[in-house]
């Protein structure tokens, strides 16, 4: 039941070229450090280090100890320090005091710090303030790319999202034009280019630029891959807002997918130890049941273990040549299948008992309510409970949200009262994440009457207009408007449901919401995709607020070839979900294509939420 | 060609030298050569005129005129020399005309009398003046030596890296040596003088006597002395007519001859070619003109006019006021073709092309002859060799149409030797042409590169020659074409009589995308001509932002900086550009500044949150940011204080912002929130426990839980707690 794909499915490139390159880049920037050294690694770095190079060949490269950055002192022996940290500038006064704590103590020693992906002029700087840019030698590791499955490369940036969409910081776009720069150089140029939305329009931009200046190299280049898409987290916060129902979804939510695995508790592992599990294709269990729906994981599932069973059970009336055949041929791999399965029957089996609990039906209904844009007046009552029986102030924070932005923001007297019902329940401090969701346009009130439309009209313009070029995000969050209802309405993307959906026979991709709602996003690239562009979708376009910021390129390249033409990197900017992954991918099925995904970071409700809050320090 | 040795003539047995005019000269010389201090560049270089009036008796009231002209005598430049007495003149190895002043003080100036600056040799020199000096060449570039009133030496090996050396004493050393120069040996130079009868070596620790192996007896003084080109072989002239030839080294003696003749010759200077074992000096007096070796006899030329002589890599440059020549040591290759009576393979094959053109079967006897002794390939390889020490084209076609006539006969022979000859020939006979007037051997061309020749030629302004000569010989355009485009566009916006448009228009119609051409380069010289505007206008067109802002920086156009940075979308830039406006501005305007430029206020925004959180206060308050003033505030109150009061005073600051800010509801949840905070305060004081920063809800249910209802009731009143929402106790 897990879907084939088509026999003329075209071949995925070979991205762990990438893994390959990261790691030899890293060798050679630890072998500029000769001799024994401790090395010092941001705790956000490691899981994506573990995935490049492992403990034995960090050893095998001289590295001695291994220390976390963390807030408290670190107490190495040894000569030669390395750090290998993201460019933030805590990281710079954690080294800085590090430093200078040795210069009191009148210890000279050796450090060298490594930037991840790059190296920012800020952080250097903050070194010079502290004084100790001339002890310290900065070198970067463009790691910039981590596939984390065979069509998923994240730049593992969780930080991207609160950056641009809510700070207005830019950096990171140099960052990702530079990891658009390396795809082309090694998997040939894009054809055809689409995309929208700001951040999606400037990489672009400085990714074409980069090109030119380097130019050459990819010219001659056959293409890989014939379409790239580009787009923005905020064009589509609704899907990303909503409770997943795929099974990979579902365990992301759960139990937190970070960097590809995920660490199953005892709940899961039915022992008393909790298990680190790398989910990917090669998990041939998961693999079948990753982008299926919920309802259908534990019937498959369930169907995989009398399969199993029956399987083992053809050793009874084995001779003993055949049996010498089954142990030494079938039984590892059995045996493998069978820890794999009862791992996720266990998951399966915590998932259910955490979401009955949660009254998990009630919950979907309203999101679906929310979508669908009925009983508004009940969902909002059923928030409001939500929060009074402090459910769990993430949660409620998502709801509210959700209702904002299907809603064109909220009438005045729920917002106040939502709100200050939210901050009674979850804390005052919550009013700094209020501002921060209202300037996000995550969380907005919506203005009485026609007043808005005109000043919104105007400022949209101006933010069109390329020569008040980016405007403050002050009056961006005002220019933010969802429109989510015209757009759905637009795109359909609320199914018209006769009878049930079934959810074992999918029709289309609305069934990674249970056949609600077909997620925003994917539509947008599905229809982009079909029209090879923009046109006719000039309306969709206007009501996203991206006039001037949706673009096609396509270039005329007799070279690529028609296998290729069926490949699609599909870049998210500020985060995908899995279930944004799962549709594509079954949109893929359907039409004979392959999406590559591209993402800042992997993300869900809940991390979209949390990066918008802000904690008591 | 029956006469065509008949320039040649012999030095002994085995050399031949000839002499044969590179040009007739036509320049209009106002003064005698001899009265002129005379500088002229190695490798067919240009030549400076000074009229020395500081030297005569009587001093000329007419500032002297400086002129320059091209080996050809075409005039580069002359300009009235406003400055102090000149005592010597040199050119340096980048064609700069070093004047050394009779002060010490040394003025650089350009091929076309445009001064570039000026450098000192000291401050010893002030009161003792400069007597005498020399500019050399080392490996390291130009060197200067001088000799000072005190008879002191001072040199400095690079002009370009000035370091003034000063030499030791010379021991009782009371008059002026009777001669002197630089000598280069081990990478060091030295100088070697003559007093009386003695040599003094001076390195830069001590002064060592010296005597030349081998001299002849009856030696009162020296009167000349020349180093050769390569600093290797050293020859002095003595008072007895006695020219001693032997090695710099003072080591070894080469070979003698007396020429008897007791005046002191104007110039000596070494002739050789490199590679050959037969050693000359050409030694000049007024109107005789010497060539010696070593042979009994030696070559004598009468000079008509007042001449000088240059030295260079493998002969010697002659030049006087109406005649321009060369004189070397004929090469082997033209000596075996050539030399009368010659059965040399290159001779026949010379020979048999020859006739059959004449259409003569003795055309196929010579061929026969060389083919039987099977050296037809050294024969086409004399010839094409030959062909390039002919100054004549026509000498140098019926060279290369002999080695292509006998290339037909021979299977495999490489051709490059031959397209290459034909090729550097091309580019050879282009630059000797009286115009360009640089008159190269094919050994010195070789020496000096076509990387060098066309930086002389971009020296001389020749930039349509230069990229003429890149296209033929298809040299790669970031070396050749981009590289003369970007020269001719740094001397372009130098014509200050040309509007800032039409510069820049030109620069860019002729330049256009031309990869390798730096914009920024080019505006960088535009601005170091003090031509802002043009700049600016040249920046417009370089495609990379990353390169505009450094210079606009420069310019002090941070704001036009800060928008290249922008556009630009390297954050890296911003941040630079940032910080420099936050030093050259003052606060107001830099906070006014970055107002307008949202992306970079969000970028320093950032930054200061994390680095300097009072700048980020003021920032907000300078733009009545109230709504982020009172965000800021709470998170202050959360961050710094612990004491209560201190976090409720946070508190009330930024409730007052809000209230600014219209912002009632912000305003009114942090005045709950202090409320809350003094009763959670009163809560714990009074009934112990936990209560501080649980929220409403949580302090209720910790009342009911601890029995405390009615408290619980009261407080839910206080804060208008709906009822639907009031906690039962259960937790929910």
């Amino acid at each position: 039941m897990a879907f084939p794909h088509r026999p003329d499915a075209p071949e995925l490139p070979d991205f762990s070229m990438l893994k390959r390159l990261a790691r030899d880049q890293l060798i050679y920037l630890l072998e500029q450090l000769p001799g024994k050294k401790d090395l010092f690694i941001e705790a956000d770095l490691m899981s994506p280090l573990d995935r490049i190079a492992n403990v034995s060949i960090l050893k095998q490269h001289e590295v001695d100890k291994l220390y976390k950055v963390e807030k408290k002192p670190a107490f190495s022996s040894s000569e030669q320090l390395c750090f290998l940290v993201r460019p933030r500038i805590k990281n710079m006064r954690y080294i800085a005091s590090l430093v200078n704590a040795d210069k009191v103590a009148g210890r000279t020693r050796k450090y060298k710090v490594i930037f991840s992906p790059q190296k920012f002029y800020a952080c250097e700087m903050v070194l010079e303030e502290e004084g100790v840019y001339g002890d310290v030698s900065c070198d970067e590791w463009a790691f910039s790319l981590l596939p984390l499955d065979v069509d998923l490369l994240s730049m593992e940036l969780p930080e991207f999202f609160r950056d641009y969409f809510l700070e207005g910081d830019q950096r990171w776009i140099n960052t990702l034009a530079q990891a658009l720069h390396l795809l082309s150089t090694l998997y040939g140029p894009f054809p055809n280019c689409y995309g929208i939305g700001r951040c999606a329009k400037m990489s672009y931009e400085l990714w074409k630029r980069l090109e030119e200046e380097e130019d050459g190299e990819t010219k001659g280049r056959r293409p890989e891959i014939g379409h790239i898409f580009l787009l923005d987290r905020d064009m589509d916060f609704v899907t990303a807002l909503c409770s997943q129902v795929v099974y990979e979804g579902l365990v992301d939510d759960t139990f937190r997918i970070k960097c590809g695995s995920v660490d199953f508790g005892p709940e899961v592992t039915s022992s008393d130890k909790s298990l680190k599990v790398l989910l990917n294709a090669e998990d041939k269990v998961f693999n079948e049941i990753r982008n299926e729906h919920f309802s259908n994981v534990f019937g498959f599932l369930s169907q995989k273990a009398r399969n199993l069973q029956a399987q083992y059970d053809r050793r009874r009336g084995m001779d003993i040549k055949q049996m010498k055949n089954f142990v030494s041929q079938e039984l590892k791999g059995l045996k493998q299948e069978h820890r794999l399965l009862s791992l996720h029957i266990g998951a399966c089996e915590s998932i259910m008992k955490k979401k009955t609990k949660q009254d998990f039906q009630e919950l979907i209904k309203t999101e679906h309510a929310l979508l669908e844009g009925f009983n508004i007046r009940e969902s909002t009552n059923y928030i409001e409970e939500h929060i009074d029986r402090q459910v769990s102030p993430i949660e409620s924070l998502r709801l509210m949200c959700l209702l904002s932005i299907t809603e064109n923001g909220l009438i005045p007297k729920d917002y106040r009262s939502l709100k200050t019902q939210y901050l009674q329940s979850y804390g005052p401090e919550h009013l700094l994440t209020f501002s921060n969701l209202r300037r996000a346009g995550l969380l907005t009130e919506q203005a009485p009457g026609d007043t808005l439309t005109a000043v919104e009209s105007k400022v949209s313009k101006l933010v069109t207009d390329k020569a008040a070029g980016k405007i403050t995000d002050a009056f961006s969050s005002l220019a933010k408007r969802s429109n989510f209802r015209a757009i759905s309405k637009k795109l359909n993307l609320i199914p018209r449901v006769d009878g049930e959906y079934d959810l074992k026979v999918p029709r289309d991709m609305a069934y990674v919401f249970s056949g609600a709602y077909v997620p925003l996003s994917c539509r947008i690239i599905e229809q982009v995709l079909e029209r090879r562009g923009w046109q006719g979708l000039d309306e969709v376009v206007r009501l996203l607020n991206c006039s001037e910021l949706a673009f096609t390129d396509m270039t005329k390249d007799d070279k690529a070839s028609s296998e290729s033409l069926r490949l699609i990197l599909v870049v998210f900017l500020g985060g995908c979900t899995f279930s944004e992954i799962s549709a594509l991918r079954f949109l893929g099925r359907e039409k004979g294509y392959r999406f590559i995904f591209l993402t800042t970071a992997v993300t869900n409700s809940a991390r979209l939420m949390e990066a918008m809050s802000e904690v008591k320090a | 060609m029956d006469c065509y040795t008949a320039n040649w003539n012999p030095l002994g047995d085995s050399a031949f030298y000839r002499k044969y005019e590179l040009y007739s000269m036509d320049w209009d010389l106002k003064e005698e050569l001899r009265d002129c201090l005379v500088a002229a560049a190695p490798y067919g270089g240009p030549i400076a005129l000074l009229r020395n009036p500081w030297r005569k008796e009587k001093p000329a009231s007419a500032r002297p005129v400086l002129e320059i002209y091209s080996a050809s005598g075409v005039p580069l430049a002359s300009l009235l020399w406003k400055s102090g007495p000149v005592v010597s003149l040199g050119w340096s190895a980048e064609e700069e005309l070093l004047c050394v002043q009779e002060d010490g003080v040394v003025l650089v100036y350009g091929l076309h009398g445009d001064f570039r600056r000026h450098f000192s040799m000291g401050n010893e020199v002030l009161q003792n003046r400069v007597l005498d000096a020399r500019i050399f060449h080392t490996e390291f570039g130009s060197g200067v030596a001088i000799l000072t009133g005190a008879h002191r030496f001072t040199l400095s090996a690079n002009v370009g890296d000035l370091k003034l050396r000063r030499m030791p004493e010379v021991p009782g050393l009371q008059s002026a040596p009777s001669c002197w120069t630089a000598l280069c040996q081990d990478r060091v130079a030295h100088i070697l003088l003559a007093v009386g009868p003695d040599l003094y070596l001076l390195d830069h620790a001590a002064c060592s006597a010296v005597t030349p192996p081998g001299l002849a007896p009856g030696v009162s003084s020296f009167l000349q002395m020349a180093v050769s080109f390569t600093y290797r072989h050293l020859a002095l002239f003595t008072d007895t007519g006695y020219i001693w030839m032997g090695t710099a080294s003072l080591k070894e003696k080469l070979c003698e001859f007396n020429c008897n003749i007791r005046a002191p010759p104007k110039q000596m200077v070494w002739c050789s070619r490199p590679r050959s074992k037969e050693k000359a000096v050409v030694v000049a007096w007024e109107r005789r003109l010497m060539v010696v070796g070593d042979a009994p006899e030696s070559i004598q030329f009468v000079l008509d006019e007042d001449s000088y002589l240059v030295p260079e890599l493998d002969g010697v440059r002659v030049f006087s006021r109406s005649t321009h020549e060369f004189l070397h040591e004929v090469p082997v290759a033209s000596e075996e073709i050539f030399k009368i009576a010659s059965m040399a393979p290159g001779a026949l094959l010379l020979e048999a092309q020859k006739e059959y053109e004449k259409e003569s079967q003795k055309a196929d006897e010579y061929l026969r002859e060389i083919q039987e002794l099977g050296q037809l390939p050294q024969a086409v390889q004399q010839c094409i060799e030959a062909a390039g020490h002919e100054h004549w084209p026509d000498m140098q076609k019926s060279l290369l149409r002999a080695a292509s006539f006998g290339k037909c006969f021979l299977d495999r022979f490489p051709p490059d030797s031959f397209v290459r000859m034909c090729q550097d020939l091309r580019v050879l006979n282009a630059v000797r042409d009286y115009h360009i007037g640089i008159p190269l051997t094919y050994s010195q061309y070789k020496q000096l590169t076509i990387q060098v020749l066309l930086d002389r030629l971009v020296l001389r302004r020749l930039y349509p020659l230069a990229i003429q000569i890149c296209e033929y010989l298809r040299l790669p355009e970031v070396q050749g074409v981009s590289r003369i485009l970007a020269h001719w566009a740094c001397y372009k916006v130098q014509q200050k009589d040309v509007s800032d448009e039409d510069v820049a228009r030109a620069i860019n119609q002729k330049l256009g995308d031309t990869p390798g051409v730096s914009y920024s380069d080019i505006a960088a010289r535009a601005y170091g001509c003090g031509r802002t505007e043009l700049a600016i206008k040249l920046l417009e067109y370089e495609p990379r932002s990353g390169e505009q802002v450094p210079l606009l920086l420069k310019m002090k156009r941070s704001k036009l900086a800060l928008s290249k940075a922008i556009e630009s979308g390297d954050t890296d830039l911003v941040f630079t550009v940032l910080l420099h406006l936050k030093n050259e501005l003052n606060r107001g305007d830099f906070f006014m500044t970055l107002r307008n430029q949202p992306m970079a206020l969000s970028l320093y925004r950032q930054f200061c949150k994390h680095q300097e959180l009072e700048t980020l206060k003021d920032l907000y308050n300078q733009d009545d940011n109230h709504q982020e003033l009172g965000s800021f505030h709470i998170r202050a109150s959360y961050a710094a204080e612990e004491r209560i009061e201190g976090r409720v005073a946070a508190l009330q600051t930024a409730a007052d912002a809000f209230y600014k800010a219209k912002n009632e509801f912000a305003a009114k949840a942090t005045e709950d929130q202090m409320r809350l905070l003094r009763l959670q305060r009163r809560l714990e004081d009074e009934l112990g426990g936990r209560f501080l920063d649980l929220s409403l809800h949580d302090t209720v249910t910790t009342l009911i839980l601890s029995g405390q209802n009615k408290r619980a009731e009261q407080l839910a009143r206080d804060f208008r707690i709906p009822d639907k929402s009031f906690p039962t106790g259960s937790g929910g």
